[in-house]
């Protein structure tokens, strides 16, 4: 089926080198937009979306696993017994 | 120029509520079959949609109830725009389920349906309860439908929370109307923590109400515990309506109310942390619409026009992209058996094409350029950039980071990719395909045109989405959270187990209460209560009701064997009549009608 080679074809090495290149892109790009409307000092430093990007999806994980440590989590029979 | 007058008939505006064809369509659900049936269901939600398109502004359907007035159809924008995507909403839930064999379940869901709209165009207090708790009571058939082990208790929980939240309310609305004499559903704000006098009483206390549904925490644990324990069709419904009615009502009654935006952020950052952990899919969803709602509920904390626009826009594109990915995960399910991630995996060979559906509704509760969440969630979220209020800014920009690594990368990742558990499966029927396909369709739709949406929204919109910055700000945020993912993938697998919410409290303390009810209690009462009860009252009352037995013996049983004696001789008498033979009855019969004629005939 086509679809399934297409799905395929995304999971190569190639297109993992192609995502990496779009990031750095990405941030290159992000220098020369213009910007109208700065709220707050974040907005006006290039790349910093991506920092916090990054910086924040690691932080949920691992604070989440943390809180999750404390007891949170529990077994599927924890309320049956 | 019959077709012509038959024409402006139809395009002439005119008020019929659209909840009248859900409810009382619904009625005729048990008497139809096969395809008449799938037919009729799909006609009756499209009705209902046209209804809406045709409903014009104003007010309709005012009734006088006792000394109450009550009005159904309060139609302005904003009810407006709600009612649009509720009766939308119906029919792609109803193109989804129309396979479904249980007529109660259907019955249930067109019931809900109609409730969600009736609630939208109540003009007052009453009406607007009424039909809410016909939602609690209809929507908790979709749980207990499901026929599982715990289908039922997770229904008497769901019923528990939305009959307390509803009187809750209840008490605000009649508090409300003993201050101001009036049922209209007027713009009382709460502000403050805490109620200070009898007015903010009142606000408090509907507040309450509204976010007991809207799934605040921490009175929001029913819905993680409810909407994955609901039928695959059933949890498609119940992620579009409940919560949006109560932002809805939220909207028209408490916007402005600073303590939701803390409430909101709170629930945004929340409903993450808790997908972070989450091992059934359809959970991490729910609690994904924690997350989402909790956008709104901030949103309308604020209360600015431009975050009342985001918050209309985000839940119109929010009910249409969580639908579509609690029918491509209800799909799995319904194919797979299981909703588990560590029993999940590899399905792309299987599922392809459920499964780019589910990421196209990734992609646009993510807020992803060109998806339906673009265009809203990031109106909601510079509305608070525009106020210069940084960290519910920041935090909600947190979310959004959270959103798209749970529901754009975790939920796909690990069903159709991760390890290759071998499960056989195939792609749904195709009425539930069909019903993904227009999702998805509405999901890059309205991400790409949306000026209509923007055209629907209470107040006039000045906001573009597509600016340079705006797309280069999202696709960092977005791309480098990704990179984040599979940097820490590891850490994501899943384990089997649940995570402990807010219900915690009650749910334990029920159970200490039933031990202490069971063991201390009735031991005390039995020992203690008991023995004094045998002395003071029983022993007392036995001898009381001894003389009464006498007098019973006595004046009473006297009278009725004197009575029975009587009637004993009277059928003695009688019983020489009755031979029990039929010649005899028919002889009787015979010489009857003989002297029948002679009357009739021979006499005059």
């Amino acid at each position: 089926m086509n679809l399934l080679k297409i799905i395929e074809a995304f999971r190569t090495k190639t297109m993992k080198r192609i995502a990496y290149a779009m990031l750095i892109l990405i941030i290159v790009i992000d220098f020369f937009i213009p910007r109208h409307e700065i709220h707050f000092i974040g907005d006006g430093i290039p790349g910093f979306w991506s920092l916090f990007g990054f910086v924040a999806c690691i932080l949920i994980i691992l604070i989440s696993k943390w809180i999750g440590r404390l007891g949170i989590m529990q077994d599927e029979n924890y309320y049956n017994e | 120029m019959v077709l012509c007058r038959m024409k402006i008939i139809i395009m002439s505006e005119m008020f019929i509520h659209p909840s009248v064809f859900f409810i009382l369509g619904g009625l005729f659900i048990p008497f139809l079959k096969g395809r008449i049936k799938k037919g009729y269901m799909i006609f009756v939600a499209l009705l209902a949609f046209f209804a809406v398109f045709i409903m014009p502004y104003g007010t309709y359907g005012v009734y006088e109830f006792l000394e109450w007035q009550l009005t159904f159809g309060n139609v302005d924008k904003l009810s407006k725009v709600f009612a649009y995507i509720f009766t939308i909403m119906g029919v792609i839930g109803v193109i989804y389920s129309i396979q479904v064999d249980n007529d109660g379940e259907l019955i249930a869901a067109f019931y809900y349906v109609g409730g969600a709209i009736g609630v939208t165009l109540a003009g007052d207090f009453l009406t607007l309860f009424l039909f809410w708790e016909i939602m609690a009571f209809s929507s908790v058939f979709l749980i207990w439908y499901r026929k599982s082990e715990f289908s039922v208790e997770v229904g008497f929980r769901y019923l528990l929370w939305h009959v307390t939240g509803g009187l809750i309310l209840l008490a605000g609305i009649i508090l409300q109307y003993n201050l101001s004499g009036d049922l209209t559903i007027n713009h009382s704000p709460f502000h403050g923590w805490w109620p200070t006098d009898f007015q903010s009483l009142a606000s408090f206390l509907i507040v309450i109400g509204f976010i007991v549904n809207a799934a605040v925490p921490p009175f929001g644990s029913w819905l993680p515990d409810a909407y994955p324990a609901a039928t695959v069709t059933g949890a498609v419904f119940m992620s579009a309506f409940t919560t949006k009615t109560a932002v809805y009502a939220l909207i028209r009654v408490c916007s402005g109310s600073e303590i939701l935006i803390i409430l909101g952020v709170i629930m945004a950052i929340y409903g993450v942390v808790y997908a972070v952990l989450e091992n059934d899919v359809r959970r991490l969803l729910a609690y994904h619409i924690i997350s989402q709602v909790g956008y709104m509920v901030a949103g309308v904390g604020l209360g600015t026009q431009m975050a009342i626009n985001g918050v209309v826009a985000h839940a119109f594109c929010h009910i249409l992209y969580k639908s579509l990915l609690f029918m491509g995960t209800g799909s799995v399910l319904y194919m797979t058996g299981t909703s588990k991630l560590t029993e999940l995996g590899g399905l792309y060979k299987t599922m392809p094409r459920t499964m780019i559906y589910t990421i196209i509704g990734g992609l646009s509760i993510s807020a992803f350029p060109l998806f339906s969440g673009f265009v809203s969630k990031s109106m909601t979220v510079a509305a608070f950039g525009q106020e210069h209020l940084m960290w519910p800014f920041l935090l909600l920009m947190l979310a959004s980071a959270g959103t798209f690594l749970h529901t754009g990368l975790k939920v796909p990742y690990f069903i159709w990719f991760g390890k290759d558990r071998g499960i056989k499966a195939q792609e749904p029927p195709w009425n539930m395909e069909l019903a993904m396909i227009i999702g998805s369709l509405f999901c890059i739709g309205l991400g790409v045109f949306y000026q209509p949406l923007y055209s629907l929204l209470p107040y006039p919109v000045h906001f573009h989405p597509y600016t340079l910055y705006h797309v280069s700000e999202t696709l960092q945020l977005l791309l480098f959270t990704q990179l984040g993912f599979f940097f820490l993938i590891k850490k994501l697998w899943c384990e089997n187990s649940i995570s402990l919410d807010t219900d915690w409290l009650p749910r334990k303390s029920a159970k200490a209460l039933m031990w202490f009810t069971n063991n201390p209690l009735s031991r005390i009462e039995y020992n203690i209560i008991g023995e004094i009860y045998e002395f003071i009252i029983e022993k007392p009352m036995m001898r009381v009701a001894y003389y009464f037995m006498k007098i019973d013996t006595i004046v009473v049983d006297g009278t009725i064997n004197g009575i029975g004696r009587i009637v004993m001789l009277c059928s003695q008498k009688m019983q020489k009549v009755q031979s029990g033979q039929i010649q005899h009855y028919a002889m009787i019969m015979l010489t009857g009608v003989i002297i029948l004629i002679i009357i009739g005939v021979v006499l005059p």
